[in-house]
């Protein structure tokens, strides 16, 4: 048999010779130097202590191990791929092929003693990460995880890794090659692979989510040990093969049957977990696509209404058994015979009765059609009980959603974590509505109208049964007995979740709101961290409630609100219907653990940070104070303002927060519906919500790319609504349009019945109808009986037209005007709308001094952000979004082809104008002109209001012609970039096409286009720029001249807001933009004109007069410059003396 | 142990017929196995150890067919082979021990003994510690015969040990082997080096162009080049007419111009004495006279 002691003294000597190998020695001192850096640097109390490691003691040694798997997985192919390298060579190694061994024991020994050396080095790691992790204070010990991560992650890697190199060096042999193919295996799943089937080839776990909950462990053990098992025995297989062809004389039969053997069970293991893994990972495709397929034959179906639901469940051992007992409505003017409903598909109906009496049903995947006996007539109602059991399949949820790390990763730091929307473990259970862990009278997608919903305000009753010492949570009062839990709730709700598990909970009532934090115990490391709050806390939560109800116009519509701790890996998927997320369920948040995966969730490092800053600067504060604030921000950046930003090709893309309340305040409460319209849920939703623009903080530093409204803008240019959404668009492009949408359709019910007016009557209204459905017709006739307004009659071309009204501004005035006895001030312009479709657009005005923060941006030049009644950013963006209209003074209706004359009286003197033009053509659709130097003398004319014009106004003068850099005459000169390689990875390069914010002090070297409100432009305000140089870059705006004379030639200078200064190198502070060189071409030859662009005035700038024989003119503009970028924008040239 | 070669033939797959229908009996004791270089004896050797599989043939040990009977060769076998130079990164000490513990021999504690006692046989103690790789090349020849003799084995396979010594390490190298022959060891010694096997083996093989051209005892080699070695007495003039012809073991300068010492058939007509063959002239004579079959004549 195997002679242990053989490959005891292979596995012993292998280790020596490679220990004293300098690739092993400086691999092993180098990532235990750098791991300790790093253990000591974000978890010890000397380092940074992040909070998202530390909440979760798991986090720990997974840091340490994935960074070092991914090292060794690369070291230990040179050093595997040097053995065989190395017996070839070393001729005293042939005195040891004579010594009485057999091949199998000789290449075990070798392999066991390389992974020694290797384990060894993942012990000592893993030790210096578990002494720092009982030196830090703050996190828990997880000393099983330790071992579980070391068997997960590096065993298998490196099992895979040498038993690859193996392979390959026998059947290659040549270690060059070997070593190319292995890095290049390595780095394809690095950068290309890890993330496809569901991290099926991620050999060295680079991306497939190894994250372990404190609540319940790891998310997903069965795929990941399948996928683990799968390479650990592939890299078995591999090593029995280079036994089996060695270049060594075998001497034992029986070893080499014993290899012959492994090989064939390790090939069985592998294809075995292969399949087991891929079998999932295509049944949950399959499934989704089935799902999609199924609710295409149903989402047209005649839906019950669900009034009442009453629920009784029983959870052991992984597995529901439940039944649910429903009143239903039927809301339709026909008679239903078949009653339709959704069921999870991993649940299977064992009785289903109506009206008390066995019913029969039919079954299509997870439809049930109950089988209403004489049909169930409008307005009637029926009793159906429907008995199941089973366990709830997860890839049920979302099914228009395939998971992909790399696209959307949820993560902390560079560890990836599952997204899982049940858990089901022996011990925990936590289901939401959107599992459809009961029957609901409805789809969890139409994929023929993806932004419709259909909502149930139910009421609901759950009972269940008790299991051990889990504690259940559930929406509404809890009660309980030795056998059940039951909650009863005071309103009807859309859904109910489940959770089940080692629960405690604190409850704090304010303003007769009960809320209760549930977790579990031991992770209420907030009330040490907050231990000064005491009684100040209910008057924060108040506080932030009112402001929450104030933002809203609306009341908290719950009776409580429960925080509840559920693993970290439960991460609800972007819906297209609707904005709010799973993790926000009525009355009721699911909080990750400890709330790891929260920013300023670590309060003690905030506050630490804090003192360290205030000491810095001599500021005293108190402890409590401090808390306060750690506390706010917390609140404030999770449940009410938060939002994640990505960035793509010179664009920001916002996600809005998963625990936004905002949802609670309308979807729970309120919803108007029409079959017709099927979104307009959705769009009430995201006009209500105001969810925020990517436009305050630090988004100001990126100016000149296009808004989430232009964004908008641009996609419905040419198409309807209805079209665009039909095509099932993204997440991202469906929020932005519903947003524009509803901004649109709200400002118009405002522009035609008044600001406050509808926003009073709206308020009141949502609030009468709470816990109703309403329909966007009785809507609309209420609408008219209150204020004759007709808005049903829009609908049809908001929804299904196309066409974009396009506004110009012109003749802004600003005169004082003599009220009684005050000072007022008189704001008119002209507006008109030259395009064929009608439209709106908002106009607001920021009056008084210089406000903190983004109000300097309004001197001179103008900034994207301005300041709103002292409550932080707000931007233009945003006016008239939600029921907060105080930021919007007017807003104004133009007609196709209509101008108006538009006078506003101001109380105090106004700094500048905003326009927000909503739906439009224009872009930037926020435009802002600034007022302040405009105050011309007295007016005695008082009146306000808007005076149509006789006809359109002329844009230009006719003695004028202007080409601007989105007219034909307009010319780049640029060579572009784009080598072949990039073309073959498909590296798309950059052309400057698509307009992408502006990076002045790093400008692109070629010509970019970028928007901004202050660039010339008829509808689109834009101007291309590039890095200063030398003049090998030029632009040129060509026009044909009619008539011969004198010209004056200008140029357009639009001073952007924001960051305009750099520090020089002499430490000045410096514009990016310095002089700009134009050559102006005329009959005596050319004209060099150099501009400064410090001292150059905000608008046209006179480039000289100059004779023009009829002929094409040109200006040409190089990027020649003393500054970082220079910009171009427009030319005009107008003729002197012109008499028509 | 007795070892009987049969019928061996070894052809490499570029076709090179390396081992020619070798049949041999090597008893216990010490056997060399003389040929020049490339005359096949490192293939034999290879054959031999068990590393090499034979085309055809076969090599009995105690009548057991070694390539049926791999691992129990190997379990009383000590190799030493012709190249023997680069180590792993290992210090001599542990080398042997590396070697001893694959041997068989399981005790630490008696391994390190055994160590040390070898390391001490073959003079390398005080390079214990030295990183093997940094040997001189006598030193690593010496532990290359530590480590095949390690672990006690009954036959003892050393090809070309000799090569590249200097005399005094030679001396001692065979004085080393002389001392093993006296135990119950079989001792197969190849080399083209004359000396190696005058001094030390009791029989021998000739190998010529993978063809063994004799076997038996030294002695009997030495016997058929009686009356065929002289010394010659030349004068400058007549040494430098035959020096191209006559193949000349050794000439020394003389009063009247050179006394050489040649293998010849016939060397009338010069001032000659014949004088007693030693194995060296027995080997020129073979290989120039009997295998190529030319007639040395003036």
């Amino acid at each position: 048999m195997l002679s242990i002691h053989n490959i005891r003294t292979v596995a012993q000597y292998e280790a020596k010779t490679l220990r004293r190998s300098w690739l092993f020695r400086l691999f092993s001192i180098l990532s235990l130097a750098i791991l300790t850096i790093m253990n000591i640097g974000l978890f010890s109390p000397v380092g940074d202590e992040e909070w998202e490691f530390l909440a979760i003691p798991a986090s720990l040694p997974l840091m340490n191990l994935y960074i070092l798997n991914i090292a060794q997985s690369l070291i230990v192919i040179f050093l595997a791929s040097d053995f065989l390298k190395r017996d070839k060579k070393l001729d005293t190694n042939e005195v040891l092929y004579t010594r009485p061994m057999s091949n199998l024991e000789y290449i075990f020994g070798k392999s066991l003693g390389i992974l020694r050396l290797f384990l060894g080095v993942n012990i000592l790691i893993l030790a210096v990460c578990l002494i720092v992790n009982i030196i830090s204070k703050q996190a828990g010990i997880d000393v099983a995880a330790y071992f579980e991560y070391l068997f997960l992650i590096s065993i298998p890697t490196l099992i895979f890794s040498l038993g690859f190199a193996y392979i390959l060096m026998s059947v290659i042999r040549n270690q060059a090659i070997t070593f190319l193919l292995l890095l290049g295996f390595a780095a394809l799943n690095m950068f290309y692979l890890y993330n496809r089937m569901n991290s099926f080839f991620d050999y060295m776990l680079f991306g497939l989510p190894v994250f372990k909950s404190s609540l319940t462990g790891f998310s997903n053990m069965n795929i990941l040990l399948a996928q683990r098992i799968m390479y650990t025995s592939l890299g078995l297989v591999f090593i029995f093969v280079t036994i089996l062809i060695f270049k060594r004389l075998p001497q034992s039969k029986i070893h080499r049957v014993i290899s012959v053997g492994s090989l064939f069970v390790f090939i069985s293991l592998t294809a075995y977990s292969a399949y087991y893994f891929l079998d999932n990972y295509y049944n949950k495709r399959n499934l989704k696509n089935k799902v999609i397929e199924i609710n295409s034959k149903y989402e047209n179906s005649d839906f019950l209404k669900v009034t009442d639901a009453d629920i009784e469940i029983d959870y052991a051992s992984s597995e529901i058994s439940a039944r649910a007992s429903l009143i239903c409505l039927n809301k339709h003017d026909r008679a239903v015979s078949e009653a339709p409903f959704s069921l999870n598909p991993g649940l299977s109906v064992k009785e289903i009765t109506v009206n008390g009496s066995p019913g029969t049903y039919k079954q299509d995947g997870h439809i049930l059609l109950v089988n209403l006996d004489h049909g169930l007539q409008p307005d009637s109602i029926v009793k159906v009980s429907i008995a199941y059991e089973g366990a709830i399949e997860e890839a049920y949820c979302y099914p228009w959603y395939n998971e992909d790390i790399k696209k959307n990763p949820f993560n902390i730091g560079p560890l990836n974590i599952d997204k899982k929307q049940v858990i089901q473990k022996d011990e925990y259970l936590l289901l939401t509505p959107e599992t459809h862990w009961y029957p609901v009278a409805g789809l969890n997608f139409y994929p023929g109208s993806p932004a419709k919903i259909l909502i149930d305000f139910t009421n609901y009753t759950l009972k269940v049964k008790r299991n051990n010492n889990l504690v259940a949570i559930s929406q509404g009062e809890r009660t309980s007995d030795e056998n059940y839990w039951y909650f009863k709730n005071e309103n009807p709700l859309t859904g109910i979740s489940l959770v089940e598990g080692y629960y405690v909970s604190d409850t704090i009532s304010v303003d007769s709101t009960d809320f209760i934090a549930h977790y579990y115990r031991g992770h209420d490391y907030f009330r040490d961290d907050l231990n000064e709050l005491g009684d100040t806390l209910a008057n924060l939560i108040s506080g932030i409630m009112t402001e929450l109800e104030t933002n809203f116009s609306t009341e908290y519509p719950f009776a409580r609100l429960s925080l509840v701790e559920v693993p970290v890996y439960f991460h609800s998927i972007e819906k297209k219907n609707t904005q709010t997320r799973a993790e926000v369920q009525p009355s009721m948040i699911l909080l990750p653990e400890k709330l790891a995966s929260i920013n300023e969730s670590g309060f003690q490092r905030t506050i630490k940070r804090q003192k360290r800053r205030m000491g810095r600067s001599n500021q005293v504060i108190t402890d409590k104070e401090l808390q306060v604030r750690a506390f706010n921000n917390f609140v404030r950046n999770t449940f009410i303002t938060s939002s994640d930003f990505s960035f793509n090709r010179g664009n920001t893309t916002m996600v809005p927060g998963r625990y936004l309340l905002g949802p609670s305040f309308y979807f729970y409460k309120n919803n108007f519906y029409s079959d017709e319209y099927p979104v307009i849920n959705a769009v009430f939703e995201t006009h209500l919500q105001k969810v925020e623009s990517p436009q305050g903080g630090f988004q100001r530093m990126f100016l000149g790319g296009l808004s989430e409204n232009d964004k908008a803008n641009t996609i419905l240019r040419d198409h309807s609504m209805e079209e665009i959404l039909a095509l099932n668009p993204s997440n991202d492009t469906m929020r932005l349009i519903l947003t524009v949408k509803g901004d649109y359709l709200f400002n118009l019910i405002r522009a035609e019945v008044g600001i406050e007016e509808f926003n009073t009557w709206f308020s009141d209204y949502i609030e009468r109808n709470k816990f109703k459905n309403i329909s966007i017709k009785d809507f609309s006739s209420n609408l008219y009986d209150n204020f004759g307004f007709n808005f049903e009659k829009y609908l049809d071309q908001w929804y299904r037209g196309k066409g974009q009204p396009g506004f110009l501004f012109s003749d802004i005035a600003v005169h004082e005007v003599i009220i009684g006895t005050r000072t007022r001030y008189k704001v008119s312009f002209i507006a008109c709308n030259p395009e064929e479709t009608a439209g709106i657009f908002n106009v607001g005005f920021r009056t008084g001094g210089r406000g903190p923060g983004g109000g300097r941006g309004m001197e001179g030049n103008v900034s994207i952000t301005l300041s709103g009644g002292g409550r932080g950013n707000i931007s233009v963006g945003m006016a008239g979004r939600g029921m907060q209209t105080n930021d919007v003074e007017k807003i104004v209706k133009l007609e196709a082809g209509q101008a108006k004359k538009i006078s506003v009286i101001l109380d105090a003197q106004p700094r500048g104008m905003f326009v927000n033009t909503l739906f439009s053509v224009n872009n930037p659709g926020e435009l802002q002109f600034p007022l302040a130097d405009l105050v011309e003398g007295e007016t005695e004319d008082n009146t306000e209001g808007e005076v149509i014009l006789d006809r359109i106004p002329l844009l230009h003068e006719e003695n004028e012609i202007i080409v601007d850099n989105e007219d034909p005459g307009f010319r780049i000169y640029q060579e572009t970039s784009s080598g072949r390689l990039k073309e073959w990875l498909k590296i798309r390069g950059d052309d400057g096409n698509d307009y992408s914010e502006m990076f002045t002090w790093w400008a692109p070297e070629y010509w970019q286009k970028t928007v901004e409100s202050t660039y010339y432009g008829k509808y689109v305000k834009s101007a291309v720029y590039t890095r200063a140089g030398s003049g090998e870059r030029h632009i040129s705006w060509i026009t044909e001249i009619k008539e011969p004379g004198y010209y004056d030639v200008y140029t357009y200078i639009g001073k952007r807001g924001g960051q305009r200064l750099m520090i020089g190198r002499g430490g000045e502070r410096r514009n990016a933009m310095q002089d700009l060189h134009f050559s102006v071409e005329h009959d005596d030859g050319t004209e060099e004109v150099i501009v400064d662009w410090e001292n150059a005035e905000n608008g046209w700038n006179h480039l000289g007069s100059y004779y023009l024989s009829p002929d094409s003119a040109r200006v040409i503009m190089t990027n020649q410059s003393e500054g970082r970028s220079v910009t171009g924008d427009a030319i005009k040239w107008v003729k002197q003396n012109f008499y028509k | 142990m007795k070892i009987e070669i049969k019928g061996l033939n070894l052809i490499y797959r570029n076709g090179n017929h390396a081992v020619k229908n070798i049949t041999l009996t090597v008893e216990e004791g010490m056997f060399g196995l003389l040929g020049p270089n490339g005359a096949g004896k490192s293939s034999l050797m290879k054959v031999l150890v068990a590393l090499m599989k034979p085309s055809s043939g076969e090599v009995l040990v105690n009548g057991e067919n070694i390539q049926k009977q791999r691992k129990k060769l190997r379990s009383y076998l000590g190799y030493l082979p012709q190249d023997f130079r680069f180590f792993t990164r290992l210090k001599t000490w542990e080398f042997l021990d590396y070697s001893g513990s694959l041997a068989g021999i399981k005790n630490r504690k008696q391994r390190l003994q055994t160590v040390d006692e070898l390391l001490d046989k073959v003079g390398l103690l005080e390079a214990r510690d030295r990183k093997a790789n940094k040997l001189s090349g006598g030193m690593k020849r010496r532990l290359g015969i530590a480590q095949a003799l390690i672990g006690d084995p009954k036959i003892i396979v050393v090809d070309e040990p000799t090569t590249g010594l200097d005399p005094d390490e030679r001396i001692r190298f065979r004085n080393i082997l002389s001392d093993l022959s006296q135990n119950d060891v079989t001792i197969i010694l190849s080399t083209h080096i004359v000396g190696d096997i005058s001094s030390t083996c009791q029989s021998m093989a000739l190998l010529n162009e993978g063809k063994m051209v004799y076997s038996g005892s030294p002695d009997d080699l030495v016997k058929q080049a009686e009356g065929h070695v002289f010394n010659l007495r030349l004068t400058q003039e007549e040494y430098e007419r035959v020096k191209d012809d006559l193949h000349i073991i050794s000439s020394i300068p003389s009063e009247i111009g050179w006394d050489a010492q040649v293998v010849a058939d016939d060397v009338s007509g010069f001032d000659s004495q014949i004088i007693e063959p030693n194995l060296e002239h027995a080997y020129v004579y073979y290989m120039e006279h009997k295998i190529n079959g030319v007639s040395i004549n003036i």
